[in-house]
């Protein structure tokens, strides 16, 4: 009797004593320590990289670039930016930048007074070196350190030479661009008339349109009623090229027309595959982000002084459809 | 020796130290998370003393710029020294996933500061076109601030997003291993109780099995109790009356015994008395006749007559006193010869006596008349059958403790089945008849038995034709005063 209740009591305790210490354990295993405070690691460089374009998949090459090259070189970057060309966000996002006294900021590049203005006085005030990306600005406008990206009136040329062997020499050709005159695209536009020059058959017809997309199907319905007889499509803005394409394709066949674009934007591939598109300029994203940090970092631990104004140009080559497959 | 009340102090030291450990445990968490929990809002409220502060500093620059008095100057001085401070603050807020963020948070509150400082000195120096950039510049950089400060505050969030998780976590599992704590407790508690109050009830019950046992007269089980506490004491205290008791009752049942020996002794004396006094009638006018025969003997010159009738008186004197005390070996000795010289002038040449005495064992106390009546009882059966008489040898000698006594004679002997009725039943009295004192050997053999306390003090040795052979063993000292 005595031993019978002994036990039971003795076994029940035990059982309890065992699920006691199992959450005993994990009461004092589900403490967490706070992430501890850390001194500031002054030693590195801080970079920025802006982009107006954030999540595209071309500045993700840039950004993925830039990250590691960074991480080699020791240095601290971030990736900061707008989305979908917001251009006022992104001259905040470079304001913020030059305010906080970054060490270095790497910047996608916009022809703009505003953009100047940043860059050549606020910049310059606080002695931030500026490395613009992917997109040039005029040296004399920006007192930008050096360029870092393809050559665009190299990539124009390279375009026009591809349209010249695809359509043959005569022809009429209409050429899609921004209504905002940036630098790049009108150094791609003289690329492409530099070549198209010396074909007196080939028409060229320029049409410019804002950015927005029913005014990119607007001017493209425009287009193909002014010039029944066009043959080819060059968009020299990589953002027209989807609105455009759809049009077109709405009004006719697409096949029959030769058409080009750049790169730069996240529609283009797509439509490359689906070979609504004839050949395009492919880039060097990445090969862009790692030469920016690179430089950036070498021009401020004084390595390479001063870098070449002129700019360091990155690989571009022709993509056709039939190279993706 | 754990006493009960060590016991009781025990279980409730051990309540107690639990009690305070979980009190002492619960204590420590709780002042734990209250000191994450204040970090954490220190942490909130420091990012948003920056903003306000920023805020703050860009309102009193606006003041001084429609109103550029000391007094608004001071204040923005003020403000500006509030938001150093604040900057001081923020940077000890510095971990690995926002190093970068804050450290170009702080430089925004540097050039939040200069900004303002420069819109200052353009306005001193009337250059207001200048001073009212800055001043929008600062008023940018103060919105700059406040996103910048809500960017960090979510980083802070993702950092210690984990970090909140686990001290949600943490308060569950403390529920839990409170419930488990309390019923494991609650059935430790039990079972130690339990354990507890059955050492003292065991015993207890044990002893009052014991006392039952003892109430029913069983004196002889011995009395355990498992258990070191005062029960254990009592129990031992309880043995010892036992064993007491049990000798007690003993020593009252060898009483009784020995009482009833001695009645048994006391009886057959009155009944030895009873018969001596049946043989005499008055025994004065007996002693006076004999004494006035002995003397009429003695003048009338027949001397051994004379001699004869002293023995004769003394012998009856000595029956009639010392029958009921102890006497000593010599005083029975001299009553034998006086009887053996009454014996031989009975029987002349037919009775030869041989006597063997050690002198030194006379001293030994004996109960009185025991060897007459052997002696006699030799005559009458060893001598007188015969026509030719016989000898008697009586010898005594020193035996170790003992003194041996040895009467023997030459008669025709007695039969086994006689001797062993007179050692066994002490059945003589039919032998008494022919004795001169009335008292047979039977009547010897109790008594001597009863008087020493033992057995084995009297041995007959017999045969047909061989004589009779009686050995006393009287022992020096008497084991037991009567």
């Amino acid at each position: 009797m005595h031993k019978t209740i002994s036990l039971a009591l003795g076994s029940i305790c035990v059982v309890f004593l065992f699920f006691t210490m199992i959450s005993a354990i994990r009461f004092v295993q589900s403490g967490w320590q706070p992430p501890q405070a850390e001194p500031r690691q002054s030693d590195r460089y801080r970079l920025v990289l802006i982009t107006q374009d954030l999540g595209t998949p071309f500045w993700n090459g840039v950004g993925e670039g830039a990250a590691r090259q960074a991480r080699e070189l020791g240095a601290n970057l971030e990736v900061w930016g707008s989305y979908g060309e917001d251009r006022e966000d992104f001259l905040k996002q470079l304001e913020i930048a030059i305010d906080s006294k970054v060490d270095g900021v790497i910047v996608q590049g916009m022809d703009t007074e505003a953009f100047d203005d940043l860059t050549k006085v606020k910049a310059a005030f606080y002695g931030i070196p500026v490395i613009t990306v992917a997109s040039d600005v005029p040296m004399s406008g920006s007192m930008r350190r050096t360029y870092v990206g393809s050559d665009p009136y190299e990539a124009g040329r390279l375009i026009a030479k591809r349209l010249v062997r695809d359509m043959g020499n005569k022809g009429t050709v209409v050429l899609m661009a921004d209504e905002r005159d940036e630098y790049d695209q009108l150094r791609r536009l003289e690329g492409v008339r530099s070549v198209l020059a010396a074909y007196p058959a080939i028409a060229l017809e320029e049409v410019r349109t804002p950015g927005e997309q029913e005014r990119v199907i607007a001017a493209t319905q425009e287009s193909m009623n002014c010039f029944p007889d066009v043959n080819a499509f060059i968009s020299v803005d990589a953002g027209l090229t989807g609105a455009m394409v759809q049009e077109i394709g709405r009004r006719a066949q697409v096949d029959p027309y030769h058409i080009y674009s750049f790169d730069d934007n996240p529609d283009i591939l797509p439509l490359l595959r689906e070979g609504k598109l004839d050949a395009i300029v492919e880039q060097s994203p990445e090969e862009m982000g790692e030469m920016s940090v690179r430089l950036m970092t070498e021009w401020l631990s004084g390595e390479t002084v001063p870098l070449n104004a002129d700019g360091y140009l990155t690989d571009i080559r022709m993509l056709t459809a039939a190279d993706l497959q | 020796m754990i006493g009960i009340q060590r016991k009781i102090w025990t279980l409730t030291a051990l309540v107690m130290f639990i009690m305070v450990a979980i009190w002492m445990m619960l204590t420590y968490y709780n002042q734990k998370t209250q000191d994450q929990y204040n970090d954490i809002l220190q942490r909130y409220l420091r990012m948003n003393e920056v903003t306000v502060s920023s805020q703050q500093a860009v309102t009193s620059l606006n003041n001084y710029l429609l109103t550029p008095t000391e007094g608004n100057l001071s204040g923005l001085h003020r403000n500006q020294d509030k938001l150093r401070e604040a900057r001081q603050a923020v940077g000890a807020l510095r971990n690995g996933q926002n190093d970068f963020a804050l450290t170009s948070y702080m430089n925004l509150i540097d050039s939040l500061i200069e900004t303002t400082d420069r819109s200052v000195m353009f306005r001193s120096e009337r250059e207001t076109e200048d001073s009212e950039q800055a001043f929008s510049e600062a008023t940018r950089i103060s919105r700059y601030i406040s996103e910048m400060t809500l960017t960090l505050l979510d980083m802070e969030l993702n950092t210690y997003q984990r970090f909140y998780r686990s001290i949600i976590e943490q308060s569950e599992e403390l529920k839990k291993l409170g419930i488990w704590i309390l019923l494991a407790i609650t059935f430790g508690l039990l079972l130690f109780t339990y354990w507890f109050s059955l050492s003292i009830t065991r015993p207890v019950e044990q002893l009052t099995k014991a006392a039952q046992e003892l109430a029913k007269g069983r004196f002889d089980r011995q009395i355990k109790v498992s258990s070191t506490d005062e029960i254990a004491f009592l129990a031992t205290t309880f043995e010892h009356m036992r064993i007491n008791l049990n000798e007690l009752i003993l020593e009252m049942r060898e009483k009784a015994r020995l009482e009833s020996e001695l009645q048994q002794s006391r009886l057959l004396l009155k009944e030895s008395q009873l018969r001596s006094l049946q043989s005499q009638i008055n025994p004065h006018f007996l002693f006076n006749i004999l004494d006035t025969l002995s003397k009429k003997a003695f003048l009338e010159g027949a001397e051994e007559t004379s001699d004869l009738l002293v023995s004769v008186a003394g012998l009856l004197r000595y029956n009639l006193k010392r029958l009921d005390r102890s006497v000593t070996l010599h005083d029975e000795v001299r009553v034998i010869r006086q009887y053996m010289e009454i014996q031989t002038a009975r029987f002349t040449d037919r009775l030869r006596l041989n006597l063997d005495i050690d002198d030194s064992c006379l001293s030994v106390s004996i109960p009185g008349l025991t060897l007459q009546p052997i002696v006699e009882n030799a005559v009458i059966h060893g001598i007188e059958p015969n026509e030719d008489g016989g000898t008697i040898d009586i010898r005594i000698a020193d035996g170790g403790d003992e003194v041996m006594i040895e009467v023997a004679d030459n008669g025709p002997g007695m039969s086994r089945q006689k001797i062993r009725r007179i050692l066994e039943e002490g059945d003589g009295e039919g032998e008494a008849e022919g004795h001169s004192t009335g008292i047979g050997f039977g009547n010897v053999v109790r008594r001597l038995r009863l008087f020493y306390g033992i057995e084995d003090v009297i041995e007959i040795d017999s045969g047909e034709g061989r004589g009779v052979r009686v050995l006393l063993k009287i022992p020096k000292t008497r084991r037991s005063e009567p």
